[in-house]
């Protein structure tokens, strides 16, 4: 699991603490299929690698909950008990339907291209190519019906 | 080289080009083709990398604007209800596109004469047959012969994988007693050619690692070159030159380096779509010519058609591998292609079946959406999605207005200072009343097959490939750009083979309507060599 601020990351301390929070939020680990929960991934390696143009929506994110969690409860995001992160969350993310959108985008492309998860999803953990993959031909019998039909183009 | 000078030279290494130049080959004639892009290494496309859902993003993205590869140029489209999409490199278009390759019909050439809009087609049909013929072969195209939606013809190759879910939706609109048929597509299901079939890597639209996509730069420019035929990358065309008597001298183009260079020819062919090629005419202004080469019938960048694009997707139980396959082409329905008077528009629209989506825009889409939630119960919510997703496009006749513009922005520039495109365009009301049709029509079907939930995402913006109208054919100088056979009714040794010539719009993808065209126009000029300028 992530514990702290990653070695060169974009983030603050605290954005750091606030981003492990939310990404647990987002998705959180799933014991019965045996999956991570967002939190547990490099995220800030990921945004890094692929997305760095997002590096910093993700910081506004992260502080505009920040500022929220101050303006609100007098502490730090990461310092509410779990009661008081969910129903901060939830609050913003009624008044703004966009809420952490750079984020949940990158979340969903950090968690949905990561091994384990593509393992559990019955996939390899590869990329398309050179192995490809199978696709049934389909039954084209299904087709005797239009076959039947009379010329539907109109000739001129 | 002393005074270099070409019997032809074709701007832009795409689509039509690839196919002129194929045709043009065995005059002997010495043939250049400028392209401002780069050739394509397939070893580098997403596909070939564990996070190609990402790769595409920016790199391979659809829409030069958000590429900003060196090798594009900026499109303005504030004033635009449809976002250009484009490639700028050897291949142009199909190196991005689905292979989705359904023929223009019959109708399509008569809009006028049928239905009382737009205008006939100076050619028709029939015309085109033998060169669509010859192209399926350059190609390789895999289909089902027997369609009987379109003009008999028969493909090279056997019709791609449609997988459970083209059975799923078929089962649909067999309920429904609609039209539906594997799609024609530029993509091989066997081996052909030297190239390896399809294995369906799935990411089409962002370039086809395995070469079993037809893109150009693999299935004609190889070929091309060894005839002789030369491909300059790297070379962005600025202006065509012309002297005191309206005939084209050449080109003025930058080279790779950068360095202002002319390139003089006998014959200059534009083949650079249909926001390119207006682009370069109206870059071209010169004594004879104030307001743009070949534009004395004041239509050069008029008349855009773009088909506006609609997309719905629904959701089955069934697990149905739908992600899987060559994303853009699997089956399609053209039950309401054709004008029905009952309907409260004219001429009609395609309905693509395009495979579900991958993972990652799965998640994304249905966390916006709320269907996915955040919390517990997310991963769950997720898998009622992934691989159980079926997707219908709605292609929608575009009809010409002159309203609907390519010009020149007075401020934004490429790379190298060339003025850039500005797109002015909307929906007209015809093809608002024609999409909400499709709508409903493609969601009905998607219920007939099952869907237990159907999204519609209306009528989409980022989705202006098909560039089409701005150089538009025809027999009147003061109605058309060119004539019949694609030159200039202005300038007697250029010609425009891409989009920009096309009439009317059609329903359908027309990329095989554009290679049909070019090689119709390469077989006139090698009929008319002798008199080509008369």
């Amino acid at each position: 699991m992530t514990d702290g601020v990653p070695s060169g990351s974009f983030l603050t301390e605290e954005q750091s603490r606030s981003l492990l929070i939310l990404l647990n939020m987002i998705v959180p680990p799933n014991k019965g299929q045996g999956l991570p929960g967002a939190g547990e991934l490099d995220f800030v390696g990921y945004v890094r690698e692929f997305a760095p143009d997002q590096i910093e929506a993700v910081q506004n994110e992260l502080d505009l909950l920040d500022q929220a969690s101050q303006s609100q409860y007098q502490r730090r995001f990461a310092d509410l008990d779990q009661n008081e992160q969910d129903s901060l969350v939830g609050r913003m993310r009624k008044q703004d339907v966009e809420f952490a959108l750079h984020i949940v985008v990158q979340t969903m492309g950090c968690y949905y291209q990561d091994d384990k998860v593509v393992i559990a999803l019955g996939m390899e953990a590869r990329p398309p190519f050179p192995k490809g993959n199978d696709v049934v031909s389909g039954d084209l019998s299904l087709l005797d019906p239009v076959r039947e039909k009379k010329q539907i183009y109109k000739d001129v | 080289m002393p005074q270099d000078i070409v019997d032809v030279l074709i701007v832009g290494a795409g689509a039509s080009s690839a196919a002129a130049a194929w045709s043009l080959a065995e005059t002997r004639m010495r043939i250049l083709c400028l392209e401002q892009g780069d050739w394509m290494n397939p070893s580098e496309y997403p596909s070939t990398r564990k996070h190609w859902q990402v790769l595409r993003d920016v790199d391979y993205n659809q829409s030069p604007n958000v590429r900003k590869r060196d090798t594009d140029y900026p499109i303005n489209e504030n004033d635009s209800a449809v976002e250009v999409a484009n490639f700028n490199g050897v291949g142009g278009g199909t190196i991005l596109y689905s292979g989705h390759f359904p023929r223009f019909k019959p109708s399509d050439f008569r809009v006028k004469t049928l239905d009382g809009v737009a205008d006939d087609w100076p050619i028709d049909y029939r015309t085109l047959e033998p060169h669509f013929a010859q192209n399926d072969m350059n190609m390789g195209v895999s289909g089902l012969p027997g369609d009987p939606a379109t003009p008999y013809h028969e493909m090279p190759l056997p019709p791609i994988a449609i997988g459970k879910m083209g059975e799923t939706m078929g089962r649909g609109f067999n309920k429904l007693g609609w039209h539906w048929w594997p799609s024609d597509t530029a993509i091989i299901s066997e081996n052909y050619e030297g190239r390896e079939k399809c294995i369906n890597l799935s990411p089409c639209n962002s370039g086809c690692a395995q070469g079993a996509k037809s893109s150009v730069d693999i299935a004609y420019w190889p070929v091309n070159i060894r005839m002789g035929i030369e491909l300059k990358t790297r070379c962005r065309v600025r202006e065509i030159t012309v002297d005191e008597n309206d005939m084209a001298t050449g080109v003025i183009y930058f080279d790779e380096q950068g360095i202002e260079r002319f390139q003089r020819a006998e014959v200059v062919i534009l083949a650079c779509n249909g926001v390119g090629t207006p682009r370069l005419l109206l870059n071209s202004k010169s004594k004879n010519f104030p307001e743009g080469l070949a534009n004395r019938s004041g239509l050069v960048g008029k008349n855009l058609m773009l088909h506006p694009w609609g997309r719905i997707e629904g959701t089955f139980t069934e697990m149905l591998h739908s992600h899987l396959g060559p994303q853009g082409s699997c089956i399609l329905s053209q039950e309401f292609y054709e004008t029905d008077p009952n309907r409260d528009f004219v001429r009609g629209y395609t309905l693509q079946v395009v495979r579900g989506q991958p993972p990652v825009n799965i998640a994304v889409e249905g966390t916006r959406r709320g269907d996915i939630p955040w919390g517990e119960g997310h991963y769950e919510a997720f898998q009622k999605y992934y691989g159980r997703q079926i997707q219908i496009e709605i292609c929608c006749e575009d009809l010409p207005e002159e309203a609907n513009t390519v010009t020149l922005d007075p401020e934004l520039t490429d790379s190298h200072g060339i003025p850039a495109p500005k797109i002015t365009y909307r929906v007209s009301d015809n093809s608002k009343r024609m999409m909400a049709h499709g709508l409903e029509r493609a969601a009905e079907a998607l219920e007939a097959a099952g869907a237990i939930q159907v999204v519609s995402h209306g009528q989409v913006r980022a989705s202006g490939w098909h560039l089409m109208g701005t150089a538009r054919m025809g027999t009147d100088p003061e109605k058309s750009v060119v004539n019949e056979w694609g030159r200039s009714h202005d300038v007697r040794n250029l010609f425009v083979i891409d989009g920009s010539i096309f009439v009317t719009s059609g329903a359908v993808n027309p990329t095989t309507t554009i290679q049909a065209l070019a090689l119709y126009i390469a077989d006139t000029m090698k009929k008319n060599l002798a008199n080509l300028f008369d």
